[in-house]
């Protein structure tokens, strides 16, 4: 048992560590290897490093889902997140607004990391099959999803400890939660093409200098081409998560209630 | 309709060709071809409209490349004009190297998109699905019940929205979307409370856990020898530790998973068949596959190096070069040969 959540442990540092090494290689490997050589191959390597630690995050996450409640729960609630992304129009959010977060951050907040984690997996997933979007940057997509998912645990683990479950805070913290993660996933996802975009002769992002110098100059890019649509997104999860966290959370309670029936196997 | 697993290994030629060159005059050829083929698909497949959403994607991805690219990076010998150098982070000579690297990398991005939306147009969802290893059997169910499930969650979520329209709800603001929302989620929930207990009435209760430490510290490990690889051959050590690195990463995962889906009791309905043509397919693309990475390896495909810098120069032209463009357009041969 004990051995058990020491791997499940590794497992969830394994993926983190390599995900997030591939995404920041430009930073901390940044004197390695031939600008020339290497620029082609960056980002499907990082897709496919990050592909890697996708399915073994996967593999060990869907432990969650041997009961047939929990399938059918996880399916339901990813499909209607993937039609939110439908809707991404039809809202009138601002600018790089997306509904999708504040599902994934409250199933991970209520429900813990794993199914946050498979809610964010799938919703990107299930909505890439149907718009016909499945691509090289998918995995990045899905894993960042995951993690936003995963990490509202932390939420949970504070309300938990200091008895804030139900007050004004609950909802302040989560709208802050889903700010924080509106920008921290347009950095990621920018991570993904951006050494790409930029890989050449004193191009904006280059082998032949610094990791501080690459950082200041994916600083710089990142201000002039991502800040103003990442605002949008993290204005739009505070709107969505003040408005939707209480309601919400009320049914996800309702329904952890009828979805705990245990069925006892006839023996003999 | 050509095998799922055919159009994967073509996929995985055309890529290895898109990354391997930044030759303009192959690139345009290979975008050619794709076009030819997407349009073909498209034709089919009774899809009205694809070719233009496409190249507007292309030429968009062009543009902003070009003027990222050049804004950012003032290298270059060709100086079209200058932006004010008070001027942050864009101010500096704008050069037409600049310009011609940032085409190029929008040709490429916008190449890689077009490829992907050619498989996306060519498998339809249930061929996606059934890709799916044996060993995320729990992942795969609740994706078809997902998918299964999308259209319905569509048609209602359209219903409440009229009903809620009809009552005079203006759908302005994002809180007038709340009552189309709750109803929703409580209704879908529902279902899949009632879909959850006809799966256990019909057996489906209980699955088998693959997660044993045995499988655990597999992964673990092939993941880590797999990264541990990439990071020694951008350190320039010799390729031979890579490969093994990478085979014995990568081996080790897909045995780990292999093993553990074997556990797994599936039962497939409507198998695809490999048809003649599939496997003719399947053999040229890996012959060719193969060729080109040998050539590559070789240096007799210095052609499909091509960089502006420093001096602006043409690029030049090999036929083995040309005739690696062309090859996207393989599975019309195929497809021909499937109506003939």
């Amino acid at each position: 048992m004990k051995l058990n959540r020491l791997l499940r442990l590794g497992i969830d540092l394994l993926v983190v560590i390599l995900g997030m090494l591939s995404l920041a290689l430009p930073f901390i490997f940044s004197q390695a290897g031939d600008p020339n050589n290497q620029a082609a191959s960056f980002p499907i390597m990082i897709s496919l490093i990050i592909l890697i630690s996708l399915l073994i995050a996967i593999f060990e996450a869907q432990s969650s889902l041997l009961d047939s409640k929990i399938i059918a729960f996880l399916a339901v609630l990813a499909a209607i997140n993937a039609g939110l992304r439908f809707l991404e129009n039809a809202i009138p959010g601002p600018g790089g607004f997306s509904p999708i977060f504040f599902l994934i951050i409250l199933s991970g907040y209520y429900f813990g990391s794993r199914i946050g984690f498979l809610i964010g997996v799938l919703t990107l997933l299930i909505s890439a099959i149907i718009t016909g979007g499945i691509g090289p940057w998918l995995p990045g997509q899905m894993i960042t999803a995951g993690w936003v998912g995963q990490s509202a645990v932390l939420i949970t683990f504070l309300v938990n400890k200091f008895a804030w479950r139900g007050k004004p805070i609950e909802v302040i913290l989560l709208s802050a939660f889903g700010a924080f993660w509106g920008m921290l996933f347009g950095v990621i996802m920018n991570l993904w093409f951006w050494p790409f975009l930029g890989a050449g002769m004193g191009q904006t992002f280059t082998h032949a200098v610094g990791a501080s110098e690459n950082f200041q100059r994916y600083i710089a890019y990142y201000l002039a081409t991502s800040l103003f649509w990442d605002i949008s997104r993290a204005v739009g999860n505070i709107l969505i998560i003040s408005l939707m966290t209480k309601p919400v959370l009320k049914i996800f309670q309702r329904f952890k209630q009828r979805f705990s029936f245990q069925i006892q196997e006839e023996t003999g | 309709m050509i095998h799922s697993l055919v159009w994967v290994f073509w996929l995985l030629m055309v890529m290895v060709f898109i990354l391997s060159t930044r030759n303009p005059i192959y690139l345009g050829t290979l975008l050619t071809s794709l076009f030819i083929l997407g349009h073909h698909l498209s034709h089919t497949k009774k899809i009205k409209n694809w070719m233009l959403p496409n190249l507007r994607f292309l030429l968009t991805m062009i543009f902003l490349s070009t003027v990222i690219n050049s804004l950012f990076s003032h290298v270059g010998q060709e100086v079209v004009f200058t932006v004010p150098q008070q001027w942050p982070l864009i101010g500096g000579k704008i050069t037409l190297e600049g310009l011609v690297y940032g085409a190029l990398n929008g040709l490429v991005i916008g190449a890689l998109y077009i490829l992907f939306n050619i498989i996306n147009l060519a498998l339809n969802v249930k061929q996606i699905t059934r890709m799916i290893p044996r060993a995320f059997h729990p992942i795969a169910m609740s994706i078809t019940i997902a998918l299964t499930f999308f259209p319905s969650i569509q048609k209602r979520a359209q219903e409440i929205k009229e009903a809620q329209m009809i009552r005079g709800n203006p759908m302005k603001k994002i809180s007038d979307w709340l009552p189309i929302f709750i109803p929703l989620l409580v209704t879908s929930l529902e279902n899949a409370f009632l879909l959850a207990e006809s799966m256990t009435a019909r057996g489906f209760h209980k699955q088998t856990d693959l997660r044993t430490p045995k499988n655990l510290i597999s992964l673990i490990l092939g993941g880590f020898a797999f990264f541990s690889g990439w990071v020694l051959q951008l350190y320039r050590y010799p390729r031979a530790i890579s490969l093994v690195l990478y085979a014995f990463g990568a081996g080790l995962i897909l045995l780990t998973l292999y093993i553990a889906g074997k556990s797994s009791q599936v039962t497939r309905y409507h198998q695809e068949r490999w048809k003649p043509a599939d496997m003719i397919m399947a053999f040229l693309i890996a012959l060719c596959l193969f060729g080109f990475i040998y050539l590559k390896w070789a240096h007799r495909l210095h052609s499909l190096n091509y960089s502006p810098y420093p001096h602006l120069i043409c690029p030049t032209i090999q036929v083995m070069g040309l005739f690696f463009s062309l090859l996207p357009l393989i599975p019309i041969l195929g497809r021909q040969h499937d109506k003939n």
